[in-house]
């Protein structure tokens, strides 16, 4: 058994201002909150503004959060409300084209480089998923979650996710595979 | 390609998880290049979030002392009520038994004036001679 305390514990310590059960709910979601923002902007920056302001909403309305120990499910659900709400709004005030998959992150050497034209690779397919499939794969193949902790959070049916994942699978796998500088990045990346 | 998909099939962990793609997703970590991303994303949460958690803290302790109050204001009156009761109460109880006890006063009274032959010159077996007494002192 696991001494870690449930989110509901941190949440209800976090209730009365406790800011180190803020801190591991923080810790605990912020990779989580990250690739579900991600997948719905689509977008570094909007996805760690979108992620960032939502534990903060999260505080805010901590008492709304009816059930503590689904403090995740409830945090995803103000992600992805809080990144379609960014994107309504760049959209609207956007005066610049940005391309699609454009990442404007630090200059960085030149390994770096290499991985930057992969993740232009990847954002290009993964933009053509759905984003409950963007979600479901990227919240299971990189975050790691299980089908059972993803149909919890998303609040769908765990064969959903499956199927879901599935055919996000497939999807990413034949984009890359029409990718032919796919391979030798995979290579270079394990 | 045909042998990187072919590994690619193969390539899943006991929790289902896609390996090559898990792989090449990591390039989508914001870690992937600047290790101390989390550090950073958390303390700028949880800097920006001090102030609401100082609220809280001060309203979760404000609420226990407006508990305390609210509790000593709501149970002061009903105490002091209670007792104002309770000695009316008493003092009318007293009140109440005084006259009982005056009363038995009387009577013990009232028995201590009566002389003690009277009744049994009633009752006594010679009562048959008292009547003829009886009748005379009547009539």
């Amino acid at each position: 058994m696991s001494d870690a305390p449930t989110d509901g514990d941190l949440v209800r310590l976090t209730l009365k201002g406790d800011e180190r059960a803020f801190g591991r709910l923080v810790e605990r979601y912020q990779r989580p909150a990250y690739a579900v923002a991600y997948s719905v902007t689509g977008r570094h920056e909007d996805a760690e503004d979108a992620a960032q302001e939502s534990f903060l909403v999260a505080l805010d309305r901590l008492e709304a959060c009816r059930n503590p120990d689904r403090f995740g499910g409830w945090l995803m659900t103000i992600v992805r409300n809080r990144s379609k709400n960014l994107i309504r709004r760049e959209s609207l005030r956007e005066t610049e084209q940005v391309p699609p998959g454009a990442r404007s992150r630090a200059a960085t050497p030149d390994r770096v480089a290499e991985d930057a034209q992969l993740r232009e690779v990847l954002e290009a397919a993964l933009s053509q998923l759905p984003e409950v499939q963007r979600q479901i794969v990227l919240l299971h193949d990189l975050e790691g979650w299980k089908h059972r902790e993803i149909a919890e959070r998303l609040e769908l049916p765990s064969g959903t996710v499956r199927s879901h994942l599935h055919f996000a699978r497939k999807a990413l796998r034949k984009a890359l595979e029409a990718l032919p500088e796919m391979p030798d990045m995979l290579e270079r990346v394990q | 390609m045909m042998a990187w998909l072919k590994r690619d099939v193969a390539a899943t962990d006991e929790l289902g998880q896609d390996m090559v793609l898990a792989e090449a997703l990591q390039a989508l970590d914001p870690a992937s290049d600047d290790p101390a991303y989390w550090l950073r994303f958390r303390s700028w949460v949880m800097s920006e979030a001090a102030s609401e958690l100082t609220r809280r803290r001060m309203v979760f302790k404000l609420t226990i002392e407006d508990v305390l109050v609210s509790w000593s204001k709501a149970v002061l009156p009903i105490a002091v009520a209670a007792a104002v009761v309770a000695i009316s109460f008493i003092r009318s109880s007293r009140v109440e038994t005084t006259p009982v006890a005056a009363a038995v006063g009387v009577e013990e009274l009232l028995v201590v004036e009566v002389a003690p032959e009277t009744q049994p010159v009633f009752l006594s077996p010679d009562a048959a001679a008292g009547v003829v007494a009886f009748a005379s002192d009547i009539f």
